[in-house]
């Protein structure tokens, strides 16, 4: 029981970080049914920024953490404009070919400037435990977590549902050319999507490394863009809410089954997250909130 | 075209009579197919034009030429403005709504939040009371306003097409096969609110259709287009008379 | 100067000729000036083409062909290609170092196996297609690494650390590369400057004769597949690229069409792998990751998405790019340790993007626009001849990475 509890906490917590990336990626995907196959590596980016401006500046970790998401906020608005907008959006293959691209500059332009050591990530939360129940220890971690995604999720319905950015935002995704019939400009709002999926990500990164038991370095979002983009398809690649129920289910799952199949090492819950993906896909590609409408492109 | 056929004569124009819509030899074409070969007409304020013609005739191409649709060549001025190339949302923008072929509701959005969009370029504080009014003249929508635009009926939709395009209070209104697939009778009540519309004032209509009875019966001029040229044109009355426009389009 | 030949005429079958024989010829003797290692300098860094590094591309030549196959031929964007080629390689490790097999028998395995996973991996995307199939397929390149790594197949594979093959390929005695050698320094001007003294030893001999053996095995790789593409399945394949609904009511079986492509370009990914391990000697698991997914994706859109020959491009930028890229000494501006850094993903990123931008038929429409200036050929007149087929296919695979599509139609 206590190790169930110990794998259930485990998994909460990063399915939560899965889920928040998750929902970087359906900003994206809604707005232009374009999955950026870079987002996991601009969320590295940003939480780079955040342990730069929090360790070698000295300023505290959330202050730095909203100026990293700011920037790199900038940094997406700034890539849609310049290498996304000029195709054609109908046309998937150059743009996967753009956001593959922009995967290894960003991921290599981090080696060359950050190098492959592993650091130590100032964590947002208190690093001590809620409650503990024999092995079984609820993190600070853990609940700040899931309460920061919850919390991220219900501004972001707040922003769709009740501004006129979030109205044009929508529009946007549900028909592209009828929002150019009622005046909304499909370019500039396509890059607040963009803008707004960074920030989202590099809030996903830091929460995802200021888990004592993670550390910082280049690679950390390889793994992670997988499990999110499972747990995004899981949860129907449209819906926000679907992202965080998509992305627990898959973090329960992978620190159950990891923990409890004995001949299932560590490594594989990677293999897990892409068995889960192929699965969806085939069974119920509209995923388990998704709206019909999505269908394989 | 004189000034005694416009049945409202608009005060917001400009002193010099010109008018609010303009195209002027537009040549349009899909990749390798060319569509228009060389199209000129002209809408003035407050007026209702139709255009005619049989399927292929280049018709929505033409409508899809004045929003940045369609790549088109030739001069297209809204209020004298020359809008070729420009995209989409900024000829929305000078004042242009347009309902497109098969209406193009935002079909996962609220009734509402469509109607809001067809605001979305408005900045007065009206647009709450303007949507309002829309739903006391359709109670159906005014009932269905918290679900799904693509719930809606076909004539429900049209309605909703309709009523986001007035949201814009727009200075021309273009309308695309507003008839296609809906029922006789629903065709009938949609005619009669374009016709109530043009009572009102002050909205400049271009429609597209190949109901020509009901089209004509509102219109102030026509045009007849075959393939992607004006074959004919003249007053709506003048049209009604004529012996070819009688048998292809009228059927009697 | 441009001159124009007739399709079909005897001047444009001895143009082909004679442009088939100077690429085999500079095919089969390139080995002999880069047995040399030739070098480069720029301001203080030095460049190096090594034979070995040559054969390494030879090795991703297949690869990208094989990717080229089902991207640009069949229009399934699937990135897992590095997953077959570290299955190829992989087994051929294993066989070779394990069970003492020649290499060259190791392809009765890897093929047939690859071709079945592949198939495999093809079904379920026939119901997952554009970027889904994308994104599983690098979940696929992901999860390789941890594969090999796993505990249960670990001795075979040696884990983390990689699996060292010793067994060299040594020259067959009866292949006179030393006397080559000599008669190719012997050439007057240019012999000593491009071959050296042209004196061989054990060493050199046998890196001619693996890149000869690769070369070899690269060459009926492409015969089969260019064979493949202007036969009536090709058709059914590049069909299904164009218009699949099209495709499918002119009677092309979907399904098994898609499926057999994808175990065929996966085949091909295992070949490439077994070149690999012969041109490498080595494997290790990170080898054939997410990177490599994404490097054979470089190589391909720089080569030409939708040509062939493009390939043999792609395959050289992946090995020399970053090879180049980690040479550089020193550039002004740019702090030290930035250049020590994984300079050369960041160039191919940086590639990936720009061409995709500026010459988004890659090098091949490039090379082909600039000999268009100089040689005109003329389709003869009648006759539709394959090649015009597929010059028409090729257009159409141009406009696969184009900016816009003029070309939708959505009423008139």
């Amino acid at each position: 029981m206590e190790l169930f509890l110990a794998r259930l906490f485990d998994g909460i917590s990063s399915g939560a970080t899965y889920a928040a990336i998750a929902v970087a990626l359906v900003l994206i995907y809604k707005a232009t049914t374009l999955i950026n196959f870079a987002q996991g590596e601009l969320a590295m980016l940003g939480t780079f920024v955040t342990y730069v401006i929090a360790v070698e500046q000295g300023l505290p970790v959330v202050v730095s953490l909203v100026l990293a998401m700011v920037a790199t906020a900038v940094l997406a608005a700034v890539t849609e404009r310049a290498l996304i907008r000029p195709f054609d959006p109908s046309n998937h293959l150059p743009l996967v070919i753009i956001t593959l691209g922009l995967f290894l500059l960003i991921n290599a332009l981090a080696g060359m400037i950050w190098g492959y050591d592993p650091r130590r990530f100032p964590g947002i939360f208190p690093a001590d435990d809620l409650y503990t129940f024999g092995i079984a220890r609820l993190r600070w971690y853990t609940v700040g977590t899931l309460v920061t995604v919850v919390v991220l999720l219900l501004l972001l319905s707040l922003l769709l549902r009740k501004t006129k950015i979030g109205l044009a935002f929508r529009a946007v995704s549900s028909n592209l050319e009828s929002a150019g019939l009622v005046g909304v400009r499909a370019g500039p709002t396509l890059q607040f999507g963009w803008a707004l999926a960074a920030a989202v990500g590099t809030l996903a990164g830091v929460l995802f490394v200021s888990d004592p038991v993670r550390q910082l370095d280049p690679n950390f979002a390889q793994r992670v863009l997988i499990f999110a983009s499972a747990a995004a398809v899981l949860g129907g690649l449209d819906s926000l809410w679907g992202a965080l129920a998509g992305g627990l289910a898959l973090g329960l799952v992978e620190s159950i089954v990891v923990g409890y199949v004995e001949w299932i090492p560590s490594q594989f819950g990677l293999a897990t997250a892409v068995f889960v993906l192929i699965a969806v896909l085939i069974i119920r590609p509209e995923g388990l909130f998704g709206s019909k409408r999505v269908e394989r492109v | 075209m004189s000034t005694s056929e416009r049945s409202v004569v608009d005060g917001s124009r400009p002193p010099d009579g010109m008018p609010l819509l303009v195209l002027q030899d537009v040549y349009a074409a899909y990749g390798p197919v060319q569509v228009l070969h060389g199209i000129s007409l002209e809408v003035a304020h407050g007026e209702v034009v139709v255009v005619l013609g049989a399927n292929g005739a280049g018709k929505t191409t033409t409508i899809r030429s004045i929003c940045g649709m369609v790549t088109a060549r030739g001069s297209v001025k809204v209020a004298g403005e020359d809008v070729v190339g420009r995209r989409t949302a900024d000829v929305a923008r000078l004042g242009v709504a347009h309902v497109p072929q098969g209406r193009g509701t935002f079909a996962d959005l609220s009734v509402d939040d469509n109607m809001r969009l067809g605001a979305y370029t408005r900045k007065d504080s009206g647009v709450a009371a303007d949507i309002e009014r829309w739903y006391e003249a359709f109670p159906v929508l005014g009932e269905r306003r918290a679900s799904a635009a693509g719930n809606l009926s076909g004539g429900e939709q049209q309605m909703l097409a309709l009523g986001r395009a007035l949201m814009s209070k727009p200075k021309l209104l273009l309308l695309d096969e507003p008839s296609l697939g809906l029922a006789p009778l629903v065709v009938q009540s949609l005619f009669e609110r374009l016709g109530t519309i043009k009572a009102e004032g002050g909205t400049t209509m271009l429609i597209v259709e190949q109901n020509a009875n009901l089209a004509l019966a509102i219109a102030d001029r026509a045009y007849v287009l075959e393939a992607g040229t004006i074959a004919l044109s003249g007053t709506a009355a003048e049209l009604q008379e004529d012996d070819a426009v009688r048998r292809a389009y009228l059927g009697y | 100067m441009s001159g124009t030949l007739v399709e079909g005429s005897s001047a444009h079958r001895t143009y082909r000729i004679v442009t088939w024989a100077l690429f085999v010829a500079l095919a089969v003797l390139v080995p002999f000036w880069a047995v040399q290692t030739p070098s480069f300098s720029i301001g203080s860094s030095t460049f190096t083409f090594s034979l070995s590094n040559l054969s390494h591309g030879v090795s991703y030549m297949v690869a990208v062909l094989g990717l080229g196959l089902l991207i640009g031929y069949n229009g399934q964007i699937s990135l897992g290609n590095s997953f077959f080629m570290g299955l190829g390689a992989y087994i051929t490790a294993s066989l070779v170092v394990d069970n003492e097999w020649p290499y060259l028998l190791t392809l009765l395995v890897v093929i047939p196996f690859t071709f079945l996973v592949g198939m495999l991996v093809g079904i379920p995307a026939l119901r997952i297609r554009g970027l889904y199939l994308a994104l599983v397929t690098l979940g696929l390149a992901a999860v390789f690494p941890a594969l090999v790594r796993h505990d249960q197949v670990s001795e075979r594979t040696g884990g983390a650390n990689g699996k060292r093959i010793s067994s060299d390929l040594d020259a067959p005695s009866w292949l006179p590369l030393e006397s080559i050698a000599e008669t190719l320094a012997k050439i007057p001007l240019v012999g000593e400057w491009a071959f050296g003294e042209g004196r061989l030893g054990g060493r050199e001999e046998g890196a001619i004769w693996v890149y000869l053996l690769l070369a070899a095995i690269a060459g009926i790789a492409f015969w089969l597949t260019r064979n493949l593409i202007y036969s009536r399945p090709g058709r059914s394949i590049i069909a299904i690229r164009d218009n699949e609904t099209g495709a499918a009511v002119s009677g092309v079986n979907l399904s098994v069409t898609k499926t057999l492509t994808f175990g065929m370009s996966a085949a091909l990914g295992g070949v490439a792998g077994t070149m690999y391990a012969m041109a490498v000697q080595f494997v290790a698991p990170d080898v054939f990751g997410v990177n490599l997914a994404i490097f054979l994706v470089v190589g391909l859109v720089v080569g030409g998405v939708g040509t062939l020959s493009g390939a043999v491009v792609g395959g050289l930028v992946i090995v020399f790019v970053p090879l180049w890229a980690s040479q550089v000494e020193s550039v002004p501006g740019v702090p030290e340790r930035f250049l020590r850094g994984p300079t050369g993903s960041f160039f191919l990123g940086v590639l990936l993007i720009v061409l995709t931008f500026v010459l988004p038929g890659g090098v091949v429409y490039g090379a082909r626009r600039l000999r268009s200036r100089l040689v005109r050929v003329q389709p003869s007149r009648g006759t539709a001849v394959p090649d015009d087929v597929i010059d028409v296919q090729e257009a159409a695979a141009e406009g696969l990475l184009s900016r816009h599509d003029p070309s939708r139609v959505s009423g008139l």
